[in-house]
């Protein structure tokens, strides 16, 4: 029977957004037992619970608070504690708790956590081998420490941008280096602070192990953003050079990019990494011709000549789909793949054999059907690691993390419900308004909506 | 030094290139002892691959593999010739971890599959990142960093909504797929404590980047939105905006009201209630974004993000390597480690991207010279003899 390698451990989680949470389901999905500490106070809650959505069909419901699709993937299988954290009742249920607890995972500001009398040191005299990770954007340390960050600002700030631009066109219609930066989006920088957040955990747990040491980690979401371009960094040591931004070029190989296919805004990426590529490439785009152009005789002259060439090969991948293009690519063993929207991913054959988006069934009264969740991008020849479940409903855990684990008596928890400390909806505000989807299309929030979208969801998300 | 996280956990990399590589030093970087394998010869892919040092492709100077393998050991040897195999088998009886990022074909081919290895060592963690995986379809495709990105369904999303999708050229998606096998490889570590067995460790380079997509699948298989790319319309808050000296994001996010990022770009026109929500903010779009313009002409990226800082706003600013390397903040957090290598010098790399409070680390052995360490590891640890070291050396097996 594989086991859940994670079964033993105890999570607080104390974080909200993104970066924290999604470990914090990563670990659930390992078997950990995950605390997440919600609040009743509408207007202290995560966000995820309140604003980000998105709602089913755009429309959030009479429990709109539990129904965040964003909210769900990044809570999977946790349960849920409803705490003010700004009440010294609270405090103190939270010091109780770190008491059966091996990870703590919170990511305010420093000044917040020392306010709430919740720092590392503070929590380690409740527990000395405690393990707590400290997400923040610039880390505990330092002039910047107290300011506050995004993954939106943040992932400029990190340098990324310094690599990434589209290039720009001279009068001669050449295509020179680029100066505008540019952002991979979708909030990027948290992503890399969730894995670097794991790795980090998992070392700290491992050395706990062997020694009984506990270890807090001030994990710094612009340091970890500037780990992932070492080679950049590396370049303005040795070379003084700042930046390069060639849109999809490739410094050294070529053709390399990103070419219009049939259909609306889509696209394949092709990569001709040597003179086999070249040659295969030719063959299979049926032009022979430009193998033996001399413009094209070797990656610098391709490079030098990229623009002819892009409109050669953009006029073959124009009449065909992206998935036509790769499939003759990589027959012909040239890298060459298809920009997946997250429809075309919810539904492309490699994630579906590899079980990639799970199945979760939520339960009827929350008003979410049966949904594809994001997996996970590794997976184990003997250890479990599934997703447990959907996200706990607010104060879904109150009974179980306050009477079984902490045996607080009914006089206090009845006090805890009148001050509104405990509870199962939300204090205060109603339901976020949304923007209709035809009108985000014009506002560019979003590319395009189809709404016979359930008719076009892979099976394991349909209805059951 | 190194933090002492992980010490006592010994780990062949047998990684090339970037994914595995960086796996390695993430857990080189936590304490781990970490053997490089090169092929005897031409070694790490990333030796061949620019840029390098003072512009000389030379394979000592390749800032990619300088980066990449700091603190660890390096031997080489050819694992598909029998004595080769021979010395790899004895570095796997005494190994936790074997990282490698082989097609899963040549892997196999080469006999370095987990089955094979696992006869050596049972305990053995292996773990083999690919672009997408060990199984599926697309198991034995060509793919490079573009092409990862491309079908891992987050490339859709990078770039401005009307034009190309767009990559970063430093192979983000290999960085991703390392971090998660790093952790990952952990949690198989971890399990072994309990279960006392090894096993494989199987990473998708495009499925990690396909773990980001949390608010764009529920976008589709709630409400059949598709999330695409930056919108060119809109405020221009959260977005890229042109600085007097660069580029800046400036941004409504956080607790503060609008009076409050008004008054910071301090032109007196953003002070009209109009804006003062998002909804205004949506409806005077175009004439905000020309304001905001206006306004952040007057100001240079640092000053702007630091008095932003101040106000308990949250913008950012776009910095380049040169910024990176310069910034007062960084330094203050002793970020940057002195690594002094004996081809390239002296110089100061990126460190880890956590602080370990109680674990100092100023300083990185620098990445070993093509078999730099035989005669330590095969010499002293395995104990070959000088002269077996020559035989070695002469028949082409380090």
């Amino acid at each position: 029977m594989p086991q859940a390698p994670l079964k033993n451990i105890r999570v607080l989680d104390l974080s909200r957004v993104f970066a924290m949470p999604f470990a914090g389901a990563n670990l659930a999905d390992l078997g950990a037992e995950v605390i997440k500490v919600d609040t009743c106070q509408t207007q202290f809650m995560d966000t995820t619970r309140t604003i980000t959505g998105p709602f089913p069909d755009n429309q959030p419901g009479e429990l709109w608070w539990e129904q965040g699709g964003t909210f769900q993937m990044l809570n999977r299988g946790k349960r849920s504690l409803t705490l003010d954290l700004r009440s010294e009742d609270s405090q103190a249920i939270i010091k109780d708790l770190v008491r059966v607890c091996d990870v703590v995972l919170e990511n305010f500001t420093p000044r917040v956590m020392a306010r709430f009398g919740l720092d590392y040191e503070s929590l380690r005299a409740e527990k000395p081998d405690l393990i707590m990770v400290s997400n923040t954007g610039y880390g505990h340390s330092g002039p910047w420490s107290n300011f506050g960050a995004m993954a939106s600002a943040l992932e400029p700030t990190h340098g990324t941008g310094a690599f990434m631009g589209y290039m720009e066109e001279g009068p001669d219609g050449r295509m020179f280096e680029g100066q505008v930066p540019n952002k991979m989006g979708n909030s990027y920088s948290d992503f890399l602070a969730t894995w670097t957040a794991l790795g980090s955990l998992m070392a700290a747990l491992l050395r706990r192990a062997r020694t009984g040491e506990g270890q807090w980690i001030d994990l710094a979401m612009y340091q970890t953003g500037t780990t992932v371009i070492g080679t950049g960094v590396l370049d303005f040591a040795f070379n003084g050079r700042r930046s390069l931004r060639i849109g999809n070029r490739h410094p050294v190989w070529s053709p390399h990019g990103v070419y219009p296919c049939q259909g609306n805004d889509q696209w394949v990426a092709i990569a001709v990494r040597d003179q086999d590529d070249w040659l295969a490439f030719c063959h299979t785009i049926d032009a022979p011709n430009i193998a033996s152009d001399p413009r094209f005789a070797d990656p610098i002259d391709r490079r030098q000549n990229q623009e002819v060439l892009d409109d050669i090969i953009a006029t073959w991948t124009s009449a065909r789909t992206s998935y036509q293009v790769m499939e003759s690519l990589q027959g012909a063993g040239v890298p060459a793949g298809p920009i997946l929207t997250c429809k075309q991913a919810l539904t492309d054959p490699q994630y579906a054999a590899r079980g990639f988006f799970e199945t979760v069934h939520n339960p009827a009264e929350v008003g979410l059907r049966t949904k594809g969740y994001v997996g996970r991008g590794w997976k184990f020849s003997k250890s479990e690691a599934a997703i447990k479940g959907p996200a706990p409903q607010l104060g879904e855990g109150n009974d179980y993390v306050l009477k079984e684990l902490l045996g607080v008596d009914q006089a206090r928890l009845k006090a805890f419900e009148e001050e509104w400390i405990i509870g199962h909806t939300p204090e205060g505000g109603g339901a976020p308004g949304t923007v209709p989807l035809e009108e985000q299309v014009v506002l560019g929030w979003i590319a395009e909506y189809d709404a016979g979208y359930l008719d076009h969801l892979p099976p394991t998300s349909e209805d059951r | 030094m190194p933090a002492g996280l992980l010490s006592g956990i010994r780990v062949l990399d047998l990684g090339s290139g970037i994914s595995g590589p960086w796996c390695a030093k993430i857990l080189a970087d936590y304490g781990a002892e970490v053997i490089k394998v090169e092929t005897p010869g031409c070694g790490d892919s990333t030796r061949r691959m620019g840029p390098f040092a003072g512009d000389d492709p030379d394979p000592e100077k390749s800032l990619t593999f300088l980066y990449l393998n700091t603190n660890k050991k390096g031997v080489t040897l050819d694992p598909s010739s029998a004595t080769g195999r021979k010395l790899l088998n004895r570095l796997l009886a005494d190994a936790d971890v074997l990282v490698e990022n082989l097609p899963p074909a040549q892997s196999k081919a080469m006999g370095l599959d987990y089955e094979s290895l696992a006869k050596v060592n049972p305990q053995l963690v292996v773990t083999s990142i690919t672009p997408f995986g060990q199984t599926g379809p697309y198991r034995d495709f060509e793919a490079t960093d573009i092409v990862t990105y491309a079908l891992s369904g987050l490339m859709y999303h990078s770039g401005d909504s009307d034009k190309e999708p767009l990559r970063n050229v430093l192979d983000q998606s290999f960085y991703v797929a390392g971090a998660n096998a790093a952790a990952a490889t952990q949690v198989a570590l971890f399990a072994r404590l309990t279960s006392g067995e090894g096993q494989h460790v199987d990473v998708s380079a495009a499925a990690c980047l396909g773990a980001h997509l949390v608010q764009p699948v529920p976008y589709y298989n709630y409400m059949g939105a598709v999330k695409g790319r930056r919108p060119v319309r809109g405020a221009g808050f959260e977005e890229l905006m042109p600085a007097r000296d660069g580029y800046v994001a400036p941004s409504v996010q956080g607790s503060q009201p609008w009076a409050t990022v008004a008054s910071l770009i301090g032109l007196e026109e953003l002070q009209d209630e109009k804006f003062a929500t998002g909804a205004g903010r949506i409806a005077h779009g175009e004439e905000l974004k020309e304001l905001l313009i206006k306004g952040l002409a007057q100001w240079d990226r640092r000053p702007l993000f630091i008095a932003s800082g101040e106000r308990r706003l949250v913008f950012g600013m776009a910095q380049d390597a040169g910024d990176l390397a310069n910034c007062p903040h960084l330094q203050a957090r002793e970020f940057f480690v002195d690594v002094d290598h004996p081809v390239v010098g002296q110089a100061q790399y990126p460190g880890m991207a956590v602080r370990l409070p109680g674990e100092t680390i100023t300083a990185s052995e620098p990445a070993p010279l093509l078999g730099q360490h035989n005669a330590e590891v095969y010499g002293q640890e395995l104990g070959y003899s000088s002269k077996d070291l020559v035989s070695l050396r002469t028949h082409g097996v380090i």
